[in-house]
């Protein structure tokens, strides 16, 4: 017979419709508006997990958020999601869970033998057992913990579902939607403000049922009607972050097997709100007592939850252990329901709970405790002995055990966003004190509790928060419950008494943290792992803060909470990558060129955002080195072209924009004559070199500047800072100019012999257009820009149209190439050409070096500030033994250099420097390299050996000067 | 047909892509020029009566755009707009500008730099809210309106072009690829048509 | 996540700003020398409390920023122009306690 424990009415479970799910691979039957774990009790089952550590059966403990124990797989194969909460898991046709942390299975798990050895696992275990022999951390503690202790798996497979980010602007944002929230949203609803409600669960007012059934259903049918209210069901605020801005997630599709066609599973929210009202509730807290953890204990107000809400009784005896009034509402819901009870514990002498629970003829054992319970893996009884009295004991016959030690308003989102907290000393917890935002908390979150009260202080916060009067709405009706309590925390006693169950934390966890002098509330919390679990301690957490009071001889306010972080709740990885995974994961930025290279058959390489061309295959090449060679040939031989497109180009205007440069960088500007460009070098305030690059002069007030591809974003950022903030009075405006033109640069003897073919309207001959000059023409009628500079060495060009005419004019180089056997060349090849003729780049000017280091002082004007300038002359940096550029050579023409290799003097291992770049080279034979090497200048002409142990590499090189090719640069002005 | 399918380099294949049934948004790119217009110091005012004179345009404020003789100045920085046109030839909107701001102002030709694509459609909002953190409530934003921000991580300048809605999202043309796969696939969930 | 209201673009994100540091350090004249330099360059005060700091609007207007913010709660006190003054709040703003203040010069 199935869901035998399921009520013939009541609650709000659909039972005209059944739906089949499994656990632990059996098949059950439950209601659509069922959890998971109220399907299970439903169905009898009362064991669903086993605990975290010492492998304790356990049972269902909660009905909510708070729930510790009733964690599982949901879902099987690459859709399998681990430590859900069975609480929170919304039934549907198919659901496949598993209970987690067993082996073999959840009745016999062996490993419940760590129960045993309890004592080695005892708070702070991990620092103390495995702490010796080292080698022993790796090879065996590491892998039986992790076997022993832990949650689920997750699944290994890609996850197949996507995960959708939206951005939310509100003027009111209520978080919560039970009675409080609900009346919070009603009243700032109908001032016309856009308010939105998030609720974590698929129910709204999910307190009212079996309550004020009427109330809670006109409230949502007025809600639903208020097109500025939006309310978001299934969706947990998981952080409060700085100025009203809050993260929440959606559970858009994780209660139905699979989502629809491009529907995402889960959504990430972030909403900004112009108010909150935290109308998140409250969480019943326990009572600490030997073995409170057996399956069939409870919090009491779940107990009635799953009477009330699901029709489900929890048990068939149900005993109450409580130091509060309204908790005996939970159980006169459930007698009510047919449950029969066994009776109530109640540490205190006399209330009026009491008095109402013996005049329903209940067993009311006054000013006692329960000091244990019975059963194996499910409750059979509890042990009630009066407070005071040694030995003595009556075992009292129960299968569900209903604790309640009160109620802690839920301040967590309140205290992220640095709202206070002031001690309740009716409630022994803390509630809400002054927010710092424009914020209000609101009913059982502020402390206030009963379903008329709280819909009231839910109506005065919304009208708080959106202006509106409050006095119109119209109130639901409750019964008397009174949450005053009696602080009492824990039964002492033989027996495990927990103080946080995820965790297996217990009392004598918390106190032996103490005496070892882990006493502040965070130490313990972190030596014990007390409230580190997914349920974040929301049942147990203070428990756990008044046992150390007491061992530090305090009183609980006085100890403190940690402070809470987000996320309230677990939040899946697939939530918080959203969007952004696979290419997706960044943008990437394509030369107008780039469909060409495709078609070419080039290789790519990624350049920060970019993808560029590394080198283009072809037939006759063996493999990629054959390319670059063949390539880096025809640039030094022939002629070659290469999309330079990436370089940051920036465009400088006005009547101060030489003054501007001349400041910027160490040399001048303001002398260049309009038609030429300059190489420029440019520092960091600190004297480090930042940029380098080739600016031409377009007019008298006009500049183009090229950066370096990297740099083009800082570049421009480092020139808007000082003209806005250190020169605002220089006209000047910077636009940046990098998408609008592409570019190519025409490299190698035949450069010339190849342009002039093309080129209308500019003569290039070496007498009208020499080294640096500038001017603009047209190529097949397209609006070109040509330069004569170079970065390989050679005779060279850079050519310059507006995006759209890149394809125009590329082809038109090769087709005017073709008779000197032009080639492509990507990337590869140019770092070649680059290191051969020894210019600097990246892997040189990497934010350690000066310009002396890289040869370039000379760069350095005599008169006039520039920025670096002064602390480029600090003792540090003009040392004249630091690191300097150098070439490198093996003496073995044939031995390999690699990048990273390190220069030592031969027969020693104490580093000198470092090689920067490598590459086989086309004008001389084999390898050569740059390096920053100590007393570089000093040791040309020497012998050293270059070491990588990684590669067990050790070379013999000779340090050459870095310019390999043409060191005196008569090849860029034949 | 994955987006990947549907965007090929920067050119969007016509179809109706992503969910059916729903109300799909419209997504297409927009040629035109766009020329950026900075004044010079102190020669704002100057700008502002050049353009007047010359397009019928008054420059706007923040966040807003204004449309003049042939064209739409938006803002984007202060002292800073661009001024967006029909695609005519290489230059002639920059050289009409240029001409029309002399020394005042500097003209710089963005037409091959900026790339346009409109969203539009009742949902194109809540399509661009998937990222967007700039509010585009009607009670906020409407047509005229312009924000530069933050979309699909890359810069983009926003204009509501109409009441259906219509946005007009100006990007950096070497990313545009990437921009409209990350548009499109955004637009999925609501599908979304290429005319 | 901070929210900072520029002036032209109105209320954003922290996401579209880069930090760019302390705001009331001025770049010492050409000739200051070295120690000015290295003032300007290095030495911070780093308060507990209000602080006025530059942000650069990169995805937004591409203006640098002044902005008053509290590096304990994260409050946004006020954000200017980069010429422009701004006010800077006394000690008791802010939800945190006096004492845990120091303020400093306004830029």
């Amino acid at each position: 017979m199935t869901q035998m424990f399921r009520m013939a009415s009541g609650g709000i479970v659909d039972r005209s419709r059944t739906i089949g799910f499994r656990f632990d691979g059996r098949a059950y039957q439950g209601h659509p508006g069922d959890t998971l774990a109220s399907a299970l009790l439903a169905n009898g089952v009362r064991l669903v997990g086993r605990s975290f550590k010492l492998h304790r059966p356990r049972g269902i403990f909660a009905a909510g958020a708070e729930e510790p124990n009733a964690l599982a797989e949901l879902r099987t194969g690459a859709r399998r999601e681990p430590n859900t909460r069975m609480t929170q898991i919304e039934l549907y046709d198919g659901l496949e869970a598993a209970s987690q942390n067993r082996w073999p299975s959840l009745r016999w798990d062996l490993l419940s033998l760590n129960g045993l050895i309890a004592p080695l696992l005892s708070a702070g275990f991990y620092y103390k057992t495995f702490m010796w022999p080292a080698s022993f951390w790796e090879k065996v503690y590491e892998p039986l913990i992790r076997r022993s202790a832990g949650l689920g798996r997750a699944s290994r497979e890609a996850d197949p579902d996507r995960y959708d980010t939206m951005q939310a602007h509100c003027d009111v944002l209520v978080i919560g939607g039970g009675v409080a929230g609900l009346a919070a949203a009603l009243v700032a609803g109908a001032s016309g403000v856009r308010v939105m409600l998030c609720e974590q669960d698929f129910v709204l007012g999910a307190g009212l049922i079996g309550e004020d059934e009427a109330w809670r259903s006109a409230a949502l049918e007025r809600l639903a009607g208020m097109a500025n209210v939006t309310l978001l069901a299934r969706t947990n605020v998981f952080g409060a972050y700085d100025a009203n801005v809050v993260g929440a997630l959606e559970r858009v599709a994780d209660h139905v097997a699979e989502p629809g066609a491009f529907v995402p599973r889960q959504r990430y929210w972030t909403i900004r709100a112009g108010r909150v009202v935290h109308a998140t509730g409250a969480y019943e807290r326990f009572i600490a007592f030997p073995d409170n953890d057996r399956p069939g204990v409870m919090l009491a107000g779940a107990a009635a939850t799953y009477v009330a809400r699901y029709g489900v009784h929890p048990g068939r005896r149900a005993l109450l252990f409580a130091n509060n009034d309204a908790a005996y509402q939970s159980l006169f819901t459930m007698q009510d329901a047919g449950v029969t009870v066994a009776g109530v514990v109640d540490p205190r002498a006399d209330s009026a709970a009491q008095a109402a629970a013996r005049a329903r003829g209940i067993t009311v054992w006054s000013a006692s405790q329960v000091v244990g319970t019975a059963g194996s893996l499910a409750l059979s009884g509890a042990r009630v002995a009066r407070i005071g009295s040694a030995g003595t004991d009556t075992l009292v016959a129960a299968d569900v055990l209903c604790v309640s030690g009160g109620i802690n308003p839920a301040v967590q989102l309140a205290t992220q966003s640095r709202t206070a907290v002031a001690w309740s000393e009716r409630l022994a917890s803390w509630v809400p004190g002054a927010a710092l935002l424009p914020q209000f908390s609101a009913g059982a979150a502020n402390g206030v509790t009963g379903l008329r009260e709280a819909a009231a202080d839910g109506a005065r916060a919304g009208a708080g928060a959106s202006g509106a009067p409050a006095d119109a709405l119209g109130l639901p009706e409750d019964r008397p419950s009174d949450v005053t309590v009696l602080p009492f925390w824990e039964v002492k006693g033989s027996g495990k008494a927990f103080v946080d169950i995820q965790d297996d934390v217990t009392a004598d966890d918390i106190r032996l943290a103490a005496r070892e002098g882990y006493k502040h509330i965070e130490h313990a919390k972190r030596y014990t792992t007390h409230t580190m679990g997914t349920d974040q301690g929301k049942s147990g957490g203070l428990v756990g803060a008044a046992v150390l009071a007491e061992a530090r001889g305090e009183r609980v306010q006085d100890v403190g909470m940690p402070t809470f972080r987000p996320f309230t709740s677990p939040v899946t990885w697939g939530a918080i990558a959203g969007t952004s995974i696979g290419k997706h994961f960044a943008p990437t930025r394509l030369s107008p060129l780039h469909e060409w290279h495709v078609k070419r058959g080039a290789v790519f390489m990624d350049a920060g955002q970019w993808v560029r061309p590394a080198y283009y295959p072809a037939p006759v090449d063996g493999d990629g080195w054959d390319s670059v060679l063949r390539e880096a040939r025809a640039a030094r031989r022939g002629v070659a072209v290469c999309d330079v497109s990436t370089l940051g180009k920036i465009d400088v205007q006005g009547r101060d924009a030489a003054v501007f440069l001349d400041r910027l960088y160490t040399n001048t500007f303001s002398n260049l004559p309009v038609g030429r460009a300059r190489y420029g070098l440019m520092l960091r305030e600190d004297g480090i070199v930042f940029d380098d690059g080739t600016t031409s002069r377009l007019a008298e007030d006009h500049f183009f500047v090229t950066t370096t591809t990297a740099n083009a974003g800082p570049v421009m950022q480092h020139m808007e800072f000082y003209l806005q903030t250190v020169w605002p009075d220089l006209d000047v405006t910077l636009a940046s100019v990098t998408d609008q033109w592409a570019a190519m640069s025409i490299a190698g003897p035949k450069a010339r012999a190849t342009i002039e073919r093309i080129i209308e309207g500019l003569d290039v001959s070496n007498e009208a257009f020499g080294f640096m000059a500038v001017a603009d023409a047209t190529v097949k009628g397209c609006p070109v820009r040509v330069f004569r500079i170079s970065f390989s060495g050679e005779l060279a060009y850079e050519i310059a149209t507006p995006a759209g005419h890149a394809q125009t004019v590329w082809n038109a180089v090769l087709e005017a190439g073709e008779a000197f056997k032009i080639e492509p060349y990507g990337v590869e090849a140019l770092g070649l050409l680059r290191i051969e003729k020894g210019h600097v780049t990246g892997a040189e000017l990497n934010g350690q070096t000066t310009a002396a280091d890289v040869g370039l002082e000379k760069m350095f004007k005599k008169r006039g500030d520039f920025v670096g300038k002064v602390l480029s002359q600090r003792p540090g940096l003009t040392d004249p033994s630091r690191p300097r550029l150098v070439g490198v050579r093996p003496v073995m023409r044939g031995d390999q250099l690699r990048a990273g290799m390190h220069l030592v003097e031969s027969g020693t291992t104490h580093s000198l420097g470092w090689m920067t770049a490598v590459t086989r080279a086309v004008e001389l034979e084999g390898w050569i390299g740059l390096a920053m090497l100590r007393d570089g200048v000093a040791r040309i002409g020497s012998r050293m050996q270059a070491a990588s142990p990684l590669h067990g590499a050790l070379v013999d090189v000779e340090i050459v000067s870095p310019h390999f090719v043409d060191p005196e640069n008569a090849r860029v002005r034949v | 047909m994955s987006v990947s399918d549907v965007v090929k380099a920067d050119h969007l294949t016509p179809g109706a892509y992503g969910a059916v049934g729903g109300d799909p948004v419209r997504i297409a790119r927009v040629t035109c020029d766009v020329v950026q217009v900075m004044a010079r110091k102190g020669r704002a005012a100057d700008v502002a009566a050049a353009l007047l004179a010359s397009h019928e345009v008054v420059l706007p404020g923040p966040g807003a755009a204004a449309e003049g003789r042939g064209m739409t100045a938006l803002w984007v920085q202060p002292e800073g707009w661009f001024v967006v046109a029909p695609r005519a030839g290489d230059g002639v909107l920059a050289g009409a500008l240029k001409a029309s701001c002399g020394d005042a102002g500097s003209v710089v030709d963005q037409s091959h730099g900026r790339s346009v694509i409109r969203i539009s459609g009742s949902r194109a909002a809540w399509v661009l809210a998937k990222s967007c953190r700039v509010d585009l409530h009607p009670s906020v934003f409407g047509p005229g309106r312009v924000a530069s921000t933050q979309l699909f991580h890359l810069g983009v300048t926003l204009r509501q072009v109409d009441a259906v809605p219509s946005y007009d999202l100006m990007v950096f043309s070497t990313f545009v690829t990437s921009f409209i796969e990350a548009l499109c696939q955004a637009a999925e969930e609501t599908g979304y048509v290429v005319a | 996540m901070i929210r900072i209201d520029c002036p032209s673009c109105g209320g954003r994100d922290e996401v579209e700003f880069a930090y760019r540091g302390d705001a009331t350090v001025v770049r010492p004249a050409g000739d200051a020398g070295e120690e000015a330099f290295h003032d300007f360059v290095y030495r911070r005060a780093n308060p507990r409390g209000w602080h006025v700091e530059w942000w650069y609007h990169q995805a937004g207007c591409r203006q640098f920023l002044k902005v008053v913010r509290h590096t304990m709660t994260h409050e946004v006190h006020a954000v200017a122009r980069a010429g422009d003054r701004v006010e800077v709040p006394a000690a008791e703003h802010t939800g945190v306690p006096a004492a845990e203040h120091k303020g400093v010069p306004a830029a």
